[in-house]
């Protein structure tokens, strides 16, 4: 009964761009009618799936990926209450402002 | 066989489902449990429409922010905005769909299958992909799944449970 059903590897760069923008602007959309903390939340998760794009088409180093992965660990702590997703939030800051002291 | 109450309490949403069909008798099952909610006048102003192509799923899923994951089938929870009018008050009707979508979470759960309510998804996107027509108003999203996940329970306040008045 298994079966692969995933065909996300056929799809190409332009493909997958096509798709964020979709996720993006129906984002913004209903943003326009959802809780305020929705907004950051819907951004992060945009980060996250830039960079799985990315990872696809081998164009994330390390340091993304190992963020993507504390990203999809951490965002449903949105739903945890607004303290402990912006204390995510702040350790995602500190890891990308130390990242960009290194580059 | 498990107590309602074991199935409404270790139901969770089910955000990352495994890469596997679910069977049709399950989601004719899922729809049965839905047609059987009860509705305000019993007008049943709601639609289901099941949607098991995975280009479908696909499709439904970047135009839906609250969907993490390629589910297997999703369902489509419409309002049918000629019934629904009927009742003098359609705003009702979001009652009588809720109750039905419930019925779906827990008899998925009984079948062993993860879902999750979903209601950040576009609606006009949802009208254009389907075909559907004015009157057919999508109004919540129900993917479904095997899981491959087993989220912990998120805090209830129990506070919110009085006796006789409030206080
Ligand atoms: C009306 C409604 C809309 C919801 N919309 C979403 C959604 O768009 N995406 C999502 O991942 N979860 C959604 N949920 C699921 C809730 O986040 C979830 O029920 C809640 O966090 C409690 O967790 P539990 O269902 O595991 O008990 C929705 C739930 C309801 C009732």
């Amino acid at each position: 009964m298994v079966k692969d059903m995933a065909k996300d590897e056929d799809k190409d760069l332009k493909d997958d761009l096509f798709e964020l923008f979709c996720f993006m602007l129906s984002s913004a959309r209903g943003l326009m009618d959802e809780p305020k903390v929705y907004g950051p939340f819907r951004i992060v998760d945009s980060v996250s799936r830039l960079i799985s794009i990315l990872e696809k088409h081998q164009l994330a180093d390390d340091f993304l990926v190992r963020e993507k992965k504390k990203i999809e660990e951490g965002k449903y702590s949105v739903m945890d209450g607004e303290d402990k997703f912006r204390e995510f939030l702040d350790g995602l800051m500190v890891d990308f402002a130390e990242e960009l002291k290194k580059r | 066989m498990s107590s309602i109450f074991d199935v409404i309490k270790k139901r969770r949403s089910i955000r990352r489902f495994q890469r596997k069909t679910v069977e049709d008798e399950k989601i004719r099952q899922i729809l049965n449990a839905a047609i059987w909610a009860p509705s305000a006048g019993n007008l049943q102003p709601w639609v289901f429409i099941a949607v098991r192509e995975q280009k479908s799923i696909e499709k439904i899923k970047v135009m839906s922010p609250g969907i993490f994951d390629i589910p297997a089938a999703i369902i489509v929870v419409c309002r049918d905005m000629k019934i629904a009018e009927k009742a003098g008050n359609p705003e009702l009707s979001i009652f009588d769909i809720a109750m039905a979508s419930q019925n779906m979470l827990l008899m998925a759960y009984e079948l062993g299958l993860g879902s999750c309510p979903v209601k950040s998804f576009n609606q006009k996107a949802i009208q254009v992909l389907l075909d559907l027509p004015e009157h057919i108003a999508p109004e919540l999203l129900v993917t479904l799944g095997y899981p491959a996940e087993e989220p912990s329970p998120r805090e209830r306040r129990d506070e919110v449970i009085f006796f006789e008045k409030y206080g």
